[in-house]
């Protein structure tokens, strides 16, 4: 499982950026990046099935539990090399690694699904594109007004 | 005491990390990073044991070593030119992950490029197709 | 210690989201989303996220404060409520009561906007407003009299139901973010959004047409748009003919506004006039959300009606998906105006300049004198303080010193008067001004009900205790009102909403035990009715029960770009700040996202300018300048730039000239230049 981005809906609100830090202790792990004047995608841990993040940690902090990328704070030294590891940017470090856990421990799931404004958010990877083509479809039914 | 083998160091950040009693500094500034060890006397081998790279080692203590100090240049993104690592760590990195993985879907080393970067990396090409659709709009 | 969830309702914009306060060892100890709630389901936007951060924020007013010297002191309640009572009383003997001004605040409850019109008219003054002036005075004016309610006509989650969304003057994705996802659900369901805006927003990504006309075109526009539906028959005939008066005048007053005219006067092109035209009218259920683009101009009356116009000639009234949606930007800026906080109206819209209301109220309060308005409005107090007819004021969680055009005047005319006492939560610039600053309650530290902006009335509950000797509002002015020897029992909020049941006829069913059940939306005429989330779907109240079609003829904004001033500059908020920015500036992890004060400026204006990102400019208008960070992009088309108003440099730029009829300050267009600052 993973938080998948429907980018069509995203408004660049930051309202997830905020929502991670206030559930994370100040340390948050998703971050809203402006594409020029036209759009705006939250950036967040992918939870990659071969994560660089895993195969260069060396403690074995960073690991794969089935889907997802976990991580166990015990073992982590700060070292960095997961920071530099990830494609993404989406690991980083300051004493600790910090990335997206998926808001373990939160029985209700990740607070930026559940606080995103317009609903760009979701665990179900194939939401966005079931709402692409509904949308299509739509248009055509109308006879392609727009 | 601790003794560093300059040839293997990352440069990285965990002994300055684990060490309970402060004894590793790191430091940074324009553009370079200065780790330095002082001289301890504790028995704690944490450090020696959480080197990524197995650069320490303890030996006795001895007033006539002087204590070790190693700086890194950091290297710059290749995007921004903010300096972001350290040289041995990205070689390290290049040499733990498979080939194939090095570069994205576009052909881009990525790992020479800054974490800020590698997010608008992904985020300019998250949106490329559904700008070029609404534009079309 | 167990963790206690309270209900509380979201202190920033109007969109009323909720969300539960956890509380532990009596602290607030972290939020929980209403995943059930109408409105937002669960979803909070970075503001509701940051809520918490002025809780037990170290900058929080925690005692009473006289002003000595350049110094405060802290006093005692008892101290205080002497020195406001002597204030007050002295300029009332010695000016009358006309000398005496009261702003009340649309971020406080229904009750304590109620207790603070009861108290500013049995003191005798008609001089009682509230920042609704700032924002949606002309709808106040422009919707009572073309659809006869002042009020956004569906409720939000009626949205998706739209087939066809008008978005003219709104970034609602910015500023009431959770609107955005009624919208996108409209989208799934096959809708087309339309958004006009001098400005590419986050909104406009939404757009299937997008309209990026000039400043203050805006009537030019929807004049444009009507031309258009008139001419190719797309007008709905029974609707007019059943509901409505006025349209031959309309359509004698459009004939000459063509597609190619207008798009000459907005700079949008005729085709896109055409086409949003005919999306709008053909669709089965269009729906127009509007905000400050429309109504914050010298003409922002004529706006409101231009836009109720196009409403009424397609029909687009009264059932599901259609409608006109002033979205409002306080939490309780409809509740203000409901309670009667405005100079033209007692509660529930009474007309203050009726003998009628006067007799009304004074039965209802058993009191008489009770003054005949219409009273100054919150800018027309800031003059008369400044011509030296008002002497005293009280001021309620409002900043006007920081939100008001032309802030050095205000700045001047407050400094003058006689008396100022100043309630809020933060030493406001405002508040720097007065000479008896009384700490009160955020949202969170009081009960009461607040009505967003679709009219739905909740309940909020009280989660912590105020910090220090901070007390709740409503209790301070009973105070207040109780020290200058009126009769003001009010054991709790719930007993001015018993009151508020009794006077406000809108509210009469919208009692304490109801909204324990959940929201209710006003007009509630009865204890078991239940609500009206949609209106005018039975006809307007209005005579005969038809609305009024008001023809508006275009005038241009008051100000125009000039040879020494060459720039217009348009003013509005970003997502992570709210209105004069009190508590935004003040929460970290919003001010860490949005630290300084920018200007938005074309590439190319900034090319000719010698002008980088990120370079500090000086911005001049012929009523002062400020400084800030340039920005630049496309957003804005040449010619134009944009500045946020949640930071104090903004409106000392901005003119203050207003609506003639509604007052409110032409916030939204002003000639200015800008130049490097080295």
């Amino acid at each position: 499982m993973a938080v998948y981005i429907d980018i069509n809906r995203c408004i660049g609100c930051r309202s997830c950026e905020v929502a991670c830090q206030r559930v994370h202790g100040g340390h948050g792990h998703i971050n809203v990046h402006y594409v020029g004047d036209y759009a705006a995608v939250p950036v967040l841990c992918h939870h990659c099935q071969e994560a660089g993040c895993t195969k260069v940690c060396f403690s074995g902090a960073l690991h794969k539990e089935g889907e997802v990328t976990a991580f166990d704070v015990e073992k982590c030294t700060g070292c960095g090399l997961c920071a530099l590891a990830c494609p993404f940017g989406v690991v980083w470090t300051d004493k600790l690694a910090h990335k997206c856990d998926l808001c373990q421990g939160r029985e209700q799931g990740p607070a930026c699904m559940a606080t995103c404004p317009a609903n760009a958010l979701s665990d179900d990877f194939e939401l966005a594109a079931r709402r692409a083509r509904e949308r299509a479809a739509r248009a055509a039914a109308v006879g392609g007004r727009r | 005491m601790i003794r560093v083998d300059a040839r293997v160091c990352l440069g990285c950040m965990s002994c300055s990390n684990v060490c309970p009693s402060q004894n590793i500094t790191r430091s940074e500034d324009s553009g370079r990073r200065t780790v330095h060890w002082k001289r301890c006397k504790e028995e704690c081998d944490l450090c020696v044991e959480l080197c990524p790279a197995k650069a320490l080692s303890l030996v006795p203590w001895d007033e006539n070593i002087p204590e070790p100090e190693i700086s890194f240049d950091l290297v710059a993104c290749r995007i921004c030119g903010s300096p972001y690592a350290t040289e041995p760590m990205l070689q390290r990195i290049e040499s733990e992950l498979p080939a194939e993985m090095q570069k994205d879907a576009s052909g881009l080393e990525w790992i020479r490029i800054c974490p800020v970067c590698r997010r608008d990396v992904e985020a300019e090409g998250t949106v490329r197709q559904m700008v070029l659709a609404r534009s079309r709009k | 210690m167990t963790k206690v969830l309270v209900p509380t309702v979201c202190p920033y914009c109007g969109a009323g989201c909720g969300f539960c306060i956890a509380v532990e060892k009596e602290r607030a100890s972290g939020i929980e989303y209403m995943p059930d709630h109408p409105v937002s389901q669960g979803a909070l936007c970075a503001k509701g996220n940051a809520a918490l951060e002025i809780l037990c924020h170290p900058e929080r007013l925690v005692s009473p404060l006289k002003r000595r010297g350049e110094g405060w002191v802290s006093i005692s309640w008892p101290e205080a409520m002497d020195l406001v009572a002597r204030g007050l009383s002295q300029a009332k003997k010695k000016h009358g009561p006309r000398s005496l001004a009261f702003l009340s605040s649309s971020k406080c409850s229904n009750e304590d906007n109620y207790l603070m019109q009861k108290l500013a008219r049995l003191l005798g003054s008609p001089h009682i407003d509230n920042c609704a002036r700032l924002c949606h005075s002309p709808s106040v004016v422009g919707l009572n009299r073309t659809l006869g309610a002042a009020g956004m006509t569906n409720p939000i989650p009626d949205i998706a139901s739209s087939r066809c969304i008008f978005i003219i003057g709104s970034n609602l994705a910015e500023n009431h973010p959770v609107i955005s996802r009624w919208i996108h659900r409209a989208k799934d369901r096959g809708a087309a959004v339309i958004v006009a805006d001098p400005r590419a927003t986050p909104t406009s990504w939404m757009a299937d047409i997008f309209l990026q006309l000039k400043p203050g075109t805006d009537v030019a526009l929807l004049n444009g748009m009507a031309h258009v539906i008139i001419k190719e028959g797309l007008i709905n005939r029974d609707y007019i003919d059943r509901s409505t008066r006025g349209f031959e005048a309309l359509a004698e007053a459009v004939k000459e506004a063509t597609a190619e005219r207008t798009a000459e006067i907005t700079g949008v092109a005729a085709e896109d006039i055409v086409q949003a035209a005919r999306a709008y009218a053909k669709s089965p259920a269009s729906s127009i959300l509007y905000s400050m683009g429309i109504t914050q101009h010298s003409t922002g009356t004529d706006n409101v009606q231009a836009v109720s116009n196009l409403a009424l000639i397609c029909g687009q009234l009264g059932r599901p998906g259609t409608g006109v949606m002033p979205l409002r930007g306080q939490n309780n800026v409809q509740g203000a105006c409901d309670m009667g906080a405005l100079a033209e109206f007692y509660p529930g819209y009474k007309k203050a300049a009726d003998p009628k209301t006067i007799q009304y109220f004074s039965a209802a309060w058993s009191v008489h004198d009770l003054p005949l308005g219409p009273g100054l409005t919150a800018t027309e107090m800031i003059e008369a303080a400044a011509a030296g007819t008002i002497k005293a004021m009280y001021i309620m969680g409002e900043d006007p010193a920081n939100s008001d055009p032309c802030s050095e005047n205000v700045r001047q005319a407050l400094e003058s008067l006689d008396f100022l006492v100043v309630q809020d939560i933060f030493m406001t610039a405002t508040a720097q001004l007065a000479d008896v600053v009384l700490p009160g309650a955020v949202w969170a530290e009081k009960e009461g009900s607040f009505t967003n902006t679709e009219r739905r009335v909740q309940w909020s509950h009280k989660a912590i205790e105020p910090p220090g000797a901070a007390r709740s509002d409503g209790e301070i002015i009973c105070d207040v009102a109780r020290s200058m020897g009126l009769q003001f029992d009010y054991p709790h909020a719930a007993s001015v909403l018993d009151e508020i049941n009794r006077t406000v006829p809108q509210y009469a069913g919208i009692t304490r035990e109801r909204l324990d059940a959940g929201s209710i939306a006003w007009p509630c005429p009865t204890a078991d009715h239940p609500g009206t989330p949609i209106l005018h779907c039975s006809g307007f109240n209005l005579a005969d029960g038809k609305a009024s079609i008001v023809p508006v003829a275009f005038r241009p904004a008051a100000e125009a770009a000039s040879s020494d001033y060459p720039f217009i500059l348009t003013t509005g908020r970003v997502a992570v700040h709210h209105n004069a920015g009190s508590m935004t500036r003040r929460s970290p992890s919003l001010i860490s996202r949005e630290p300084d004060l920018y200007v938005e400026m074309n590439r190319e204006d900034a090319a000719a300018l010698d002008v980088q990102d990120g370079d500090e400019v000086k911005i001049t208008t012929i009523r002062g300048e400020t400084a800030a960070i340039a920005r630049l992009g496309d957003r804005v088309k040449k010619g134009v730039v944009f500045m946020p108003f949640h930071f104090p440099g903004t409106n000392i730029l901005t003119t203050e000239i207003t609506d003639q009829e509604a007052r409110i300050p032409e916030f939204k267009v002003c000639a200015c230049n800008i130049s490097r600052r080295d």
